[in-house]
């Protein structure tokens, strides 16, 4: 099927050489015939005569033998291209505005597909990376829940169910790292995994310099790409090098690709433990490991998952602590993008609608352009031209003006792009190496002819129509507009206001959540807070009597970890402009609490009850409500009172006063919680609930507890190695200023402590509805953007419709019609259209909607207030742009209209 | 008297004339002249744009060589697509006339 298109082309290339061949041929076969005819006993001029006659026109022979050759579809297409290029000459301003519509268009799709491709189409940079699998653990009762596995879990997984060819652990930490051992470069913290035996294997690349390590719990370190250019400035002996870590010194023996992630993207270094060391604590109930998996081949995800699911019994029987637990499995991609996927589709539908609407404008600007077109295709017609030709040079005229607007628009999306990656959009969810790559061209040149053919075919068919012409040839005047036409103009107008309505009630569903998001009251008051995050890591604490065994950072300081940050606790809020500091280990309104369950004592609580007998578990020191200016109910604060050896107490907020001592006086009330292996508490204080988790529907209930009661707060932390203190600070201004003095006051207390973050609570605030304020704002753009072309596409059917009713309204108008009846009537016709457009937006959208269900807070899918305002202000600014053309038609003279054409 | 074409014949025809042998165009002409007594009414010259339309379409070659006059000449030789081309026009053809005379003789 292809051989004939290879010889054609062929033929392209030696059109001379064949020219000639034909020519000799021809040649030969009359003078052959010439010299049998005179063999015969013909004369020569006779001879001649009935060659050629027998022979017929050499012309033609030549023409047709040529275009035996030729590609003749491509030569018309060409001919139309031509043809379409000199018509948008002389008619630049339809042309131009077609093209913008359509750009506008093809460029958010070009630029969400780019994300897309990106983030959801993109393989991962591993070797047959559909067998890369994540395995979480969900609690009893909480299936939506993703927790780590514990070293037994992962053994018991890794053994059983022959599922995986390969598993492999992570257990992520923090270092305090420098590129020097004396601490003339002060010591950065950054976030490194622990490797188990096997997970660099799984993984299955390569450093992009030097090699991996040995799964030998040595000190050999491999440094991620980013770690490598900030820290080592790029420099390529890095290999060979040492880093000086609190945990020892790490011998650099690699340098991952840059696109190289295990967990999230943030981890700057890989180190061994092996399985032995997660061995040793097999009956450990800390979930600190991130257990992944590569399927064997042959299994998909599914049924590595219902034989995970089959485990489950044995596991719980197996390690107590897994009882009632549920294994998940993810493909690894799902794990680190798959919930970007759901926003990502929700804005590629909406440019798709949007490039609807822009398809809808411009086949009503070539609607318009009928009346001009069709003497010109009349012509035609009574030239010769079939309706099929006349139809195809119509839709090329059309795919002309989308691939132009297709151009336009990839060069418009790369800019676009470009400002996407700038802002934080981009950072917050390490999305690197989208760009408008070959699938991204492709998806746009698709969707360029598409759009082409979309807009181009109604109006071609329109204007293509025989009877339309004959009234055309006839006439050359209508009284008024030809009715299947405006008809046609009119649906469009419908779509577009239907469309729009869709796009603008999501983006406005989005803007009402920010909006409750931002007014709901947090609990606490945020202005002029700073949180100082301070690791104290585990090695810091353990080596503080002993030298380094590794040769690591070593850290003076004296004592207990309490001591340490009470001492740091004291000297910040000796700096001036701090007006209170405390400590607390997960910072205001920044992350997720941890949760304990608790009871009353002596009554143990059914399944059913653990669930809801569970608090936002805080220990914090004391001025920790007045720092925050949280307010203290009823009872008091914690306080400097409360001390190791005293009664251990515990402050609960109201809601969990409301809902587990209903009608009764909580303070004095022995509370107990659990996982901590600690006597029963009493509630001191009741204080008013903290949103914490800003999207909660509900204030969860919260327990305080003053950490210097809990003896065993710094062993759980060591185990747990991600609870990283924070001290909080209140100030008289904005804390920006006071950012340098914070920091020298932490660097006199201990010299070699690493500020892992200073940032703001506001800060941490507005980090957390990021995800959503980006998300409305591109849909709102999206919606601004349909919006204008929606209201362009109904003014120009106004304008025209007003055009083509000149002389009616004329005649009305010397008849006596008032201002206002000729207003009405003109208004009245798009009110009719956008009524309509409303009718159907409002059913789409109600479809529609759901779709950002999961991300909307404190408003319905089909919140009736958004709705309305949606749709009363798409109406009113659609009756605005059909009032304009109206008000110029009143200002027609009679005597003018009536000459008017 | 002389008889128009039947679509495609044409082609059948000449494929049927090279089905012995290498021909060059003249010599092509002349076989279906002479076969049909010259009851057809084609012209030579559209023999050429036919003998091309078959060569894209594979069921040709063509290569130069030398006439029996010792002159330079195209000659057009069948490829196997074109034989089984020959094949299937036959048969379909004789389907056709066979057909037609039921019609004609039993209607």
């Amino acid at each position: 099927m292809f051989a004939p298109i290879i010889r054609k082309l062929a033929y392209l290339t030696r059109r001379d050489r064949f020219e000639e061949d034909l020519d000799t041929e021809i040649r030969f076969h009359l003078e052959t015939r010439i010299a049998d005819l005179e063999s015969g006993g013909l004369s020569k001029a006779d001879a001649s005569a009935q060659a050629r006659s027998e022979f017929g026109s050499r012309i033609r022979t030549s023409e047709e033998t040529r275009s035996a050759w030729s590609f003749v579809w491509l030569e018309q297409i060409v001919a139309d291209v031509r043809f379409a290029l000199r018509s948008f000459a002389r008619r630049r301003s339809f042309a131009l505005a077609s093209i913008l519509c359509l750009a506008i268009g093809i460029a958010s799709n070009a630029l969400i597909f780019s994300l897309v491709n990106g983030v959801l189409l993109r393989d991962l940079p591993y070797p047959h990376p559909e067998q890369l699998t994540s395995i979480r653990f969900s609690p009893p009762n909480q299936a939506d829940q993703k927790l780590g596995s514990n070293s037994g879990t992962y053994f018991f997984i890794r053994d059983h169910g022959d599922i995986f060819e390969k598993t492999g652990a992570v257990r992520i930490t923090g270092f305090s790292a420098s590129p020097d051992p004396t601490g003339a470069t002060s010591p950065e913290w950054v976030q490194g995994a622990w490797t188990s035996t096997g997970m660099i294997a799984l993984m299955g690349v390569e450093p992009m310099l030097g090699r991996w390590y040995a799964d030998d719990g040595g000190l050999d370190t491999v440094i991620s790409h980013r770690l490598w250019k900030r820290m080592y400035r790029g420099a390529p002996d890095v290999v060979g090098k040492k880093i000086y870590l609190d945990a020892g010194a790490g011998n650099i023996v690699g340098v991952a690709p840059e696109d190289f992630q295990t967990v999230n993207p943030d981890i700057d270094l890989w180190r061994s433990q092996p399985d032995s060391n997660l061995a040793n604590a097999l009956r450990s109930p800390n979930r600190v490991f991130l257990m992944f998996g590569r399927l064997k081949p042959g299994i998909s995800v599914e049924q590595a998952q219902s034989r995970l699911r089959a485990l489950e019994p044995e596991l719980g029987a197996e390690y107590s602590m897994n009882s009632g637990w549920g294994v998940r499995i993810e493909s690894l991609r799902d794990s680190y993008v798959g919930y970007m996927r759901r926003p990502l589709f929700v804005l590629q539908g909406a440019v798709l609608l949007l490039l609807l609407i822009a398809c809808a404008n411009v086949a009503g600007l070539l609607l318009a352009q009928a009346a001009v077109r069709q003497k010109e295709l009349a012509l035609r017609v009574s030239l010769g031209s079939s309706r099929a030709r006349l139809i195809r040079q119509l839709l090329v005229e059309n795919i002309v003006l989308s691939l132009g607007g297709g151009v336009l628009g990839t060069v418009a999306a790369w800019f676009g792009l470009q400002w996407v990656l700038k802002a934080s959009f981009a950072a917050a969810h390490s999305i690197y190496g989208v760009s408008l790559d070959w699938r991204v061209l492709a998806f746009t040149f698709a969707i360029s002819l598409i759009t082409g053919l979309i807009f181009g075919v109604l109006p071609a068919l329109q204007v293509s129509r025989p009877a339309l012409m004959n009234a055309v040839r006839e006439s050359g005047r209508s009284l008024t507009a030809s009715t299947s036409s405006s008809r046609l103009r009119g649906a469009f107008v419908v779509a577009q206001m239907a469309l729009a309505l869709v796009l603008l009630t999501g983006s406005g569903l989005l803007i009402q959540t920010l909006i409750r998001l931002n007014t709901t009251d947090t609990g606490l008051n945020a202005n002029n807070v700073a949180v100082v995050q301070i690791p104290f890591s585990r090695t810091f604490y353990r080596n503080a009597n002993r030298t380094n065994p590794s040769g690591g950072l070593t850290v003076e300081f004296d004592g207990r970890f309490d001591a340490l940050s009470e001492r740091v606790r004291e000297r910040l809020a000796q700096v001036p402009g701090v007006e209170s500091a405390t400590a607390t280990v997960t910072p205001p309104l920044g992350g997720i609490a941890r949760r304990v369950q608790f009871s009353r004592p002596g009554t143990t609580l059914s399944e059913s009850e653990q669930g809801v007998w569970s608090a936002e578990w805080y220990p914090v020191s004391t001025s920790y409500f007045e720092t925050l200016k949280i307010p203290v109910k009823t009872g008091r604060a914690i306080g400097t009172g409360d001390r190791q050896g005293t009664q251990p107490v515990v402050v609960i907020n109201e809601s969990l006063a409301r809902d587990f001592f209903p009608n009764q006086d909580p303070i004095g009330q022995p509370l107990q919680l659990a996982g901590l292996d600690e006597p029963p508490r009493q509630i001191v204080g009741v204080v008013g609930d903290v949103r914490q988790d800003r999207y909660q529907t509900r204030p969860q209930a919260q327990v305080y507890v003053p950490r210097i009661q809990l003896p065993n707060f710094m062993d759980m932390a060591t185990a747990l190695e991600f609870v990283v203190p924070s001290f909080v600070v209140r100030t008289a201004a904005d804390p920006t200023s006071v950012i340098p003095s914070l920091r020298s006051a932490v660097h006199e207390v201990a010299p070699a402590l690493p500020i892992a973050s200073i940032r703001t609570v506001e800060d941490y605030a507005a980090g957390q509805l990021q995800d959503v304020q980006q998300y409305a704002t591109l849909l709102s753009l999206f919606g601004g953007i349909s919006l204008i072309l929606a209201v362009t596409g109904i003014f120009g059917v106004m304008v025209n419709t007003v055009s083509q009713r000149t002389n009616e309204i004329g005649i009305r108008v010397a008849l006596g019609a008032t201002a206002s009846g000729v207003l009405g009537l003109i208004v009245g016709q798009g009110f009719k259209l956008i009524v309509a457009g409303l009718a159907v937006g409002l059913v789409i959208t109600f479809l529609a909607t759901p779709a950002i269900g999961s991300f909307l807070w404190g408003v319905s899918v089909s919140d009736p207030l958004t709705y309305a305002i949606a749709a009363i202000g798409l109406a009113m600014i659609g009756l605005l742009a059909c009032y304009i053309p109206a008000l110029r038609a009143l200002r027609v003279q009679p005597i003018d209209a009536l000459r008017h054409e | 008297m002389t008889q128009e074409l039947l679509p495609g014949t044409l082609y059948m025809m000449v494929l049927r004339t090279l089905a012995a042998g290498p021909l060059h165009g003249y010599a092509i002409a002349r076989k279906i002249r002479d076969a049909s007594r010259g009851g057809l009414e084609i012209e030579d010259g559209s023999l050429y744009p036919a003998l091309n339309r078959m060569w894209v379409k594979g069921w040709l070659k063509a290569e130069w060589g030398i006439s029996e006059n010792n002159r330079k000449a195209r000659f057009y030789r069948l490829t196997a697509e074109g034989r089984k081309q020959l094949e299937q026009e036959t048969t379909d053809f004789d389907q056709l006339i066979k057909s037609i005379q039921l019609v004609m003789r039993s209607v």
